[in-house]
């Protein structure tokens, strides 16, 4: 190719020479020649669309082969240090969004004695010291959807003692007072927009908080490919990296709705799983092989105490089919005391100016 | 919760400052380099406990002998030093447990700094009132709390309603009290009679009538017992002037969620307001105008603005557990400090710093706990970046290094704006020495 370039470049040069205007068709040539020695040959520079895609695809086929070449390189300098005995070179962690992440005072710390002192007095005290049981009402907005009630009934099949009242025309207020004198614990409201369910308010009764989430990716237990069907024992629940203390506030709203007692016989696991202030939730049955039952349990009273775990994903220890729904909750405000939207306070508020940084979570 | 950057914060001056939580803790936040100025908590008082949550706190700050009143949610009242707090009196309220059983928190309390001939005897006197309007005058001896308080007055302010905020003046002659369903009204507090109730506003061109919820009050002037302003449920800031007429003369809106916290300015007509949702700004009450949000920084309520006696800085703390310090003059966030609870009240202890050389033993073991929780809290952060940032170690450098040259530029400026506030702070105090020369027969706070 070179030699070829090479040829028809000496060409050009003869026609120049032959022909009357040849000067300045030489002045040019030289300073072309000029401007490709200085600077590094770019697939952009060139006019012609042939010849650009064709040092295009050099380039690209040169980068995979310094790719393979290192790839090569890291296997071999692994294979002889395994031979010679010597500890294998350190694995590069990559840099995700979520450990570059910005540092926050506010993340809880394990030896924390004012946290614990403040778990016992807050709003759930009694409810996780097992001195109350959880009773839930579950509710929807004013006008509704079909798709409002056909979610509310897969959700009082995967919260136990949750009760389904129709909304009507009653004010909130009104409702949060009638839970108050019926013993319930928690109110959840769905909110559906545009025939979908948009908003979930959960309001602890009753002293509060209120939370209003986002609710997005709604999918119900009928578009789940090979769902399963959930037995009526009490779920086990699992809360995954709610770190801060706004997190862990959340966590023990979400940890209020369930018992505190799961059964683990049933085999029920639900999940909310926090991650990049997205809270993703699924319910699953599980089967573990018959030496890996002492792992449940261990996990079920890791459960109980509301710490954050991953389930091990092994398919050979744990096979999980889905049983819906699945959603995805994204915390907006969260409202000290119940339900109030010209007169309360707020202990938490997103606003637009709070997102400084990509890497900046608040759960 | 929010988290704000370490450079955005260029510092506070020296100063002192009392928290108070849900759980009952009083937590003190001191700043004590001219340089970095930096708050740290330095002490913590009380012991964690719901039912002791702070409902409502006074102090008489001055140089000799100055007290802490605190009122408890379980209907006790403490006095305590606010140097060391040490409990000097205690008020188990079991008057007010036997007349009524139904929930009935204090909601406004005052120590009286000034001693009337009458009251000779005893050594401090308290106004509390409650949620049902139940207010009383009582003074206690504090050498022997056995010997409980004798109730010199005890009168109710209103028949229905819920008091939600008490005030009293700088002459401690006149209180003001409003909530939920009940004007603001002034009482006379050496005749014990009712001497000014506002009026409600009138229904707009729609017809609408907003219903009485006053939520936070405070008096425009310390000598001045005839304005005052007034924040209400519906979002709205109302100044009240007792000798023109009984309804507002200025009002206006501020936002969209209820008035927690109002606090007045050393001129005279500037007020801070702080409301549910976090936001907060300075408002000229002469014209109603807003000179400037201290914005951005809270997401959660403010429930205490206070500002410093001499200093230009103010604090707001709320429902977010933290305490902000803000520069009065930009509007900029000096220092933010994160206390781990639902904050009620702060108070600023503006004649600590004078006792900082008669306290030196004291002094010489505290910087050594600061240093010891200044190692503990560098170690982890150390081990997280070390364990995260290995194989990007040189870009992290990088960064660090540019965000050193940032802090060590800010500092510079820093130290400026310090020493600047060091004159102002001087100036400052010989006025007020002036002023108390002046003033001895007052005894002015």
């Amino acid at each position: 190719m070179g030699g070829k370039r090479k040829k028809s470049d000496d060409d050009d040069d003869v026609e120049a020479e032959a022909e009357a205007s040849g000067w300045k068709k030489k002045t040019r040539t030289t300073s072309e020649r000029e401007k490709e020695k200085k600077e590094p040959l770019r697939p952009s520079m060139i006019k012609n669309k042939e010849k650009r895609s064709e040092l295009h695809a050099k380039l690209k086929h040169q980068k995979k082969l310094e790719k393979r070449a290192k790839a090569k390189a890291r296997d071999a300098a692994l294979k002889k240090a395994l031979e010679l005995g010597e500890e294998p070179p350190e694995k590069k962690v990559p840099r995700t969004i979520e450990n570059t992440r910005e540092l926050d005072e506010t993340v809880c710390k394990p030896d924390d004695e004012e946290l614990f002192a403040g778990n016992d007095a807050d709003e759930f005290g009694p409810i996780l010291n097992q001195q109350q049981t959880p009773k839930i009402l579950i509710t929807t907005c004013r006008f509704h959807s079909t798709r409002g009630p056909a979610f509310i009934s897969e959700l009082l099949s995967v919260i136990p003692n949750a009760h389904y009242f129709k909304r009507g025309t009653y004010d909130l207020k009104k409702i949060v007072e009638y839970a108050k004198k019926k013993d319930f614990t928690s109110i959840i409201v769905v909110h559906t927009n545009r025939r979908e369910p948009d908003a979930l308010l959960i309001i602890g009764v009753p002293d509060g908080p209120t939370a209003h989430f986002k609710l997005s990716k709604l999918v119900l237990r009928k578009d789940i490919k090979n769902h399963g069907n959930p037995t009526g024992h009490k779920p086990e629940l699992v809360l995954n990296n709610f770190t801060t203390r706004l997190g862990h506030r959340v966590g023990r709203l979400i940890q209020s709705l369930f018992p505190q007692d799961p059964e683990f016989k049933g085999r029920r696991v639900v999940t909310f799983h926090n991650q990049r202030d997205f809270i993703f939730f699924r319910h699953h049955r599980y089967i573990f092989e018959t030496k890996e039952v002492k792992k449940a349990e261990s996990k079920g009273k890791k459960d109980k105490d509301g710490e954050s775990e991953n389930v091990p994903e092994q398919k050979t220890i744990a096979r999980l089919q889905e049983c819906g729904p699945r959603f995805t909750l994204k915390l907006i405000s969260l409202q000290h005391g119940t339900f109030d939207t010209k007169g309360g306070e707020y202990e938490w508020v997103h606003k637009p100016e709070m997102d400084t940084s990509r890497r900046r979570f608040f759960l | 919760m929010p988290r704000t950057t370490t450079l955005e914060c260029s510092g506070c001056p020296p100063l002192r400052a009392l928290t108070f939580d849900a759980l009952g803790l009083i937590k003190v936040v001191e700043a004590r380099d001219k340089q970095r100025g930096a708050p740290l908590v330095v002490e913590r008082w009380g012991d964690p406990e719901s039912s002791k949550c702070v409902m409502a706190v006074s102090m008489i700050d001055r140089k000799s002998h100055p007290l802490l009143a605190v009122a408890r949610k379980n209907n006790q009242i403490e006095v305590l030093s606010p140097v060391n707090g040490d409990i000097q009196a205690t008020i188990s309220d079991a008057n007010d447990l036997d007349v009524q059983s139904e929930e009935n928190n204090i909601v406004g309390l005052h120590l009286f700094a000034k001693q009337n001939s009458e009251l000779a005897f005893r050594d401090c006197t308290l106004l509390t009132c409650t949620t049902k309007g139940n207010a009383s005058i009582r003074s206690i001896e504090l050498a022997d709390s056995s010997k409980g308080s004798s109730c010199i007055k005890t009168w109710n302010v209103c028949s229905g309603g819920n008091i939600l905020c008490c005030k009293v003046d700088g002459n401690e002659k006149f209180a003001l009290f409003g909530g939920k369903c009940v004007e603001m009204n002034i009482w006379d507090l050496n005749n014990f009679t009712k001497i000014w109730n506002s009026k409600p506003p009138t229904k707009d061109n729609l017809g609408i009538f907003t219903p009485t919820c006053f939520t936070s009050a405070t008096f425009l002037m310390k000598d001045d017992h005839r304005k005052f302003v007034a924040g209400t449920n519906s979002h709205q800031v109302r100044l009240y002037d007792v000798s023109a007429q009984r309804r507002p003369v200025l009002s206006f809106d501020f936002r969209e969620t209820p008035i927690k916290a109002l606090a007045e300015d050393i001129d005279g007509y500037s007020i801070y307001v702080g409301n549910g949702s976090g936001d907060m700004a300075s408002v000229d009450i002469r014209t109603g105008k807003m000179l400037g949000c201290f914005s951005g920084k809270c997401s959660g309520s403010i429930r205490s603005i206070v500002k410093h006696p001499e200093l230009p800085v103010i604090a707001s703390c709320g429902l977010d557990s933290y305490l902000r310090l803000w520069d009065t003059k930009t509007r900029q966030l000096l220092s933010a400090v994160f206390l781990k609870q639902h904050i009620i009240h702060v108070l600023f202890d503006s004649n600590f710093d004078v006792k900082v050389a008669d306290l030196l033993p004291c002094n010489e073991q505290t910087p050594t706990e600061i240093l010891v929780s200044k190692e503990v809290e560098g170690s982890p952060l150390k081990r997280k970046k070390s364990s995260r940032n290995k194989p990007d170690g040189g870009e992290r450098k990088k960064r660090s290094k540019q965000s050193k040259e940032r802090k060590e530029s800010k500092e510079n400026d820093g130290w400026e704006k310090i020493a600047s506030r060091d004159e102002r702070s001087k100036s400052a105090s010989k006025k007020g020495n002036k002023a108390q020369f002046q003033c001895c027969d007052l005894d002015v706070d």
